[in-house]
């Protein structure tokens, strides 16, 4: 299947001429033959235009081989496709000869979708084409063989690599660096953003905001943004967007902002524990050996009394042990 | 030379009662000395994303404070000769806490080089060494034991570090959890201050040595003695640091030894899990297998010690030693056959057992060797010659790694590495217990002549010591 012309003049004439019928070009896409594919105009919406110039459509073939009765397949899309997608199944041990089946999106069923196919090979095939503008045509496609098989493919914008899904922990006055990276092997975005929930929805974070506290680095896979100055307000989630011709995938991170006083208290908590422990084993032991040493014959100066900070509840030098000489 | 298995403290050391406290003080010491580094990479992720550095740079905080660690022996040793364990460990405790508060306030990566890895470092070393040299001055036939119960302290403590230190991070950061940190190190000055010195109350023993005394425990006053401890030492540097080691034969095989050994003795426990998921397991699974290992460590090390202690061992401890470490060369020669998540299961116990058993009887053999008074001195002048091969093992193994691209290489040279210095204990032990045996008759009826001259002496020396006293 290919596409009739792909010079950029020739789309021209195109546009022009399918215009008119530009509304019904997606709906009308006819049952399992072969479509002339022209680039839509109506979904090349002004707000977001792929940065890159108007490139040749890309074509994919996806096709799954069905033995069970369910399967996912993944789908990545990148840039604006034309998506063939085919599902074969082996059947079941009734081995009808015809078969309905049908494709959905997103759990809705495609009304023209519907069709019978025959069983040829020992399996029953369900082709079709989609056309994948923007976001809006991303999601769950599923082939529906009769009741009983079905495989979807879930198409999206590449995910990006893993993310933290615990907050990160910072501190008033500090700063943070929130990183999104995108895996090695998966294309490179055409660009980043970032985003802060404020409540309702997402704001976008420009560099230039007063203060100066945000700045935002992008790399080809990955990007950071850092905040400087860190204030309590600052805490919430975090959104970062890798925008592809496609449409942008979203990862998000949660960020949370305490002050010294959080650590500080078990820090103390264990401190106090810790002089109770060391000031309880040395008396102890100094009532311990004053029994011991009832009938002493000398008090040497006490290895403890060379300690310097506030520790020892034992601060004379009277001896922990008795240490007798040869006689 | 010394016998090493007989008595030369002059004292008889308790075996027991207070001495298992002491142990349980060791415990926690040496738990933080050696798990204490490698329980902080849980953080590492975020302080490199937070200052901006590549994972090396990173990475070089534990080695920071691992070399640290090591090359702080000798001071440590000194220090323990002088004032004791007690106030060194309470020390050491200090140092340590402080490094680590001053760390969670750090503002570059330079600062934590200083904080964590050089006053972190000799925080731990302030620890390690008078741990282990207290038990020698407790125990003596239960040694063994005491050494392996105090060395279980390193896989026990990692294992409880590492979910803490990562509760910890998720609650608090970095920061804060450097904080806390510093506070929860502040329990080896707990352990410090359990380590009571040793109550010598003991009635002098003429026919063992009676002009040594115990230098490990005795306080300021006790200096002038040791000067006239053998008539030929020299006396100014004996009370600083025993340099008179780098003589003594035994010492000279445990260093040659282990400095080889110590080459490949920690990059199979780096790069354990790297080689699993080069296999193609998952990173969970591959973690798995660090635990596993630090459970099969956990338990062998005292096992190692109660061995090592049984009467028929207990005598020829040397070869019992050189058998783990030709055990561990030995385990990783095998180590490419075993393949799948399984083989690197039973890998893991394997290679568990044979860390476990070499690191319980370290300074058991040690000990055994110069004997507890001058442990003090070997084992700061052993760690600080071990730092380099500590610190470039593991660098080295990755190089191999790299280089080759394949991990089997670098398991052939570590066994090769740990098998050699087996081989070479075995050899050399075998012909200095020969050496020792004819010393031991000889001396024997040498001491026969001398005991009457050693009883003038010590009323010489008890007319000083009163005399000291009055002043």
């Amino acid at each position: 299947m290919s596409a009739p012309c792909m010079h950029p003049s020739c789309l021209l004439l195109l546009l022009l001429v399918v215009c008119r019928h530009a509304h019904t070009n997606l709906v009308s896409v006819t049952e399992n033959t072969t479509v002339t594919t022209e680039p839509p105009v109506e979904t090349l919406s002004p707000i977001t235009p792929p940065v890159a110039p108007l490139t040749p459509l890309q074509t994919g073939q996806k096709s799954v081989v069905l033995t069970g009765e369910n399967h996912t397949e993944k789908v990545e899309v990148v840039n604006p496709v034309t998506l063939n997608l085919e599902c074969v199944w082996t059947g079941d041990n009734k081995r009808l000869p015809n078969i309905t089946g049908y494709w959905t999106k997103d759990g809705k069923t495609i009304e023209s979708s519907y069709s019978n196919t025959q069983l040829q090979n020992d399996r029953y095939y369900l082709r079709k084409e989609f056309s994948i503008m923007s976001e809006e045509d991303l999601g769950t496609y599923s082939c529906i063989f009769g009741p009983k098989a079905k495989v979807d493919f879930i198409l999206a914008a590449p995910y990006l690599g893993e993310m933290r899904d615990k907050p990160i922990v910072s501190y008033v006055g500090d700063s943070v660096v929130m990183i999104c990276k995108m895996d090695e092997k998966k294309s490179k975005p055409i660009n980043w953003n970032w985003y802060k929930h404020n409540g309702t929805s997402k704001e976008k974070i420009e560099v230039d905001s007063p203060g100066h506290r945000y700045k935002i680095t992008k790399d080809e896979k990955k990007t950071k943004l850092v905040v400087h100055n860190l204030t309590e307000s600052d805490s919430g989630v975090y959104f970062c967007g890798a925008v592809y011709g496609i449409g942008t995938s979203m990862g998000h991170m949660q960020l949370r902002v305490i002050t010294y006083f959080e650590p500080l208290k078990p820090f103390l908590g264990i401190l106090v524990e810790v002089l109770v422990l060391v000031a309880v084993i040395l008396l102890y032991e100094k009532t311990g050996s004053k029994k011991e040493n009832q009938s002493g014959p000398e008090g040497n100066p006490d290895q403890t009394s060379n300690l310097s900070h506030g520790e020892n509840a034992v601060a004379d030098g009277h001896s922990g042990t008795a240490r007798q000489r040869k006689v | 030379m010394p016998p090493p298995t007989t008595n030369n403290l002059g004292y008889t050391p308790p075996d027991g009662g207070w001495g298992w406290v002491v142990v349980l003080a060791a415990f926690i010491s040496i738990g933080f000395s050696y798990a204490f580094p490698k329980s902080l990479t849980v953080y590492f992720k975020e302080i490199q994303e937070y200052f901006g550095v590549s994972y090396s740079e990173i990475a070089w905080v534990s080695s920071v404070m691992l070399a640290s660690m090591y090359a702080a022996g000798p001071i440590s040793s000194v220090l323990v000769n002088r004032y004791g364990s007690r106030p060194v460990v309470m020390v050491g405790g200090l140092i340590l806490s402080a490094g680590m508060i001053l760390a969670s306030l750090g503002t570059s990566i330079i600062h934590l080089y200083l904080c964590v890895g050089v006053i972190g470092g000799f925080g731990l070393a302030f620890n390690l060494q008078p741990a282990l040299t207290i038990i020698g001055t407790y125990f003596q036939a239960k040694r063994p034991l005491a050494n392996g119960l105090a060395m279980t302290g390193s896989p026990v403590v990692l294992f409880t570090l590492a979910p803490l230190n990562q509760f910890l991070f998720d609650s608090f950061g970095w920061r804060g959890s450097f904080l806390i940190l510093g506070a929860i190190v502040l329990n080896c000055c707990v352990a410090g201050s359990l380590m009571r010195p040793v109550n010598k109350m003991v009635v002098f023993k003429p026919k063992t040595e009676p002009l040594e005394v115990n230098g490990a425990e005795e306080a300021s006053g006790a200096e002038a003695l040791r000067s006239e401890d053998s008539p030929k030492s020299q006396s100014c540097v004996h009370r600083f640091i025993d340099f008179s080691l780098f003589k003594h034969r035994g010492f000279l095989i445990y260093l040659v030894g282990n400095v080889v050994m110590f080459f490949g003795f920690f990059a199979p426990i780096v790069f354990l899990a790297p080689y699993a998921k080069h296999q193609g397991i998952d990173e969970y699974s591959a973690a798995f297998l660090l635990s596993i290992f630090a459970l099969s460590d956990m338990f062998i090390r005292p096992a190692t010690g109660f061995i090592g202690n049984t009467r028929w061992i207990r005598p020829k401890i040397q070869y019992f030693f050189a058998l783990a470490v030709s055990y561990n060369g030995v385990c990783h020669l095998l180590c490419p056959l075993f393949s799948g998540y399984a083989g690197l299961v039973v890998y893991a116990i394997i290679f568990g057992i044979a860390f476990g058993m070499v690191c319980a009887l370290l300074f058991e053999t040690l000990m055994d060797l110069v004997g507890a008074k001058r442990f003090s001195s070997a084992v700061g002048l052993v760690t600080i010659i071990e730092c380099a091969p500590v610190l470039l093992g593991p660098p080295i193994s990755g190089a191999m790694v790299d280089t080759f691209g394949d991990y089997k290489y670098m398991y052939y040279t570590c066994g090769v590495l740990m098998l050699l210095p087996g081989i070479f204990f075995f050899i050399m032990h075998y012909y200095n217990y020969k050496k020792q045996e004819e010393e031991q008759r000889k001396s024997a009826s040498v001491e026969m002549r001398t005991a009457e001259d050693s009883t003038q002496q010590n009323l010489y020396q008890k007319d000083n010591l009163t005399s000291e006293i009055e002043t």
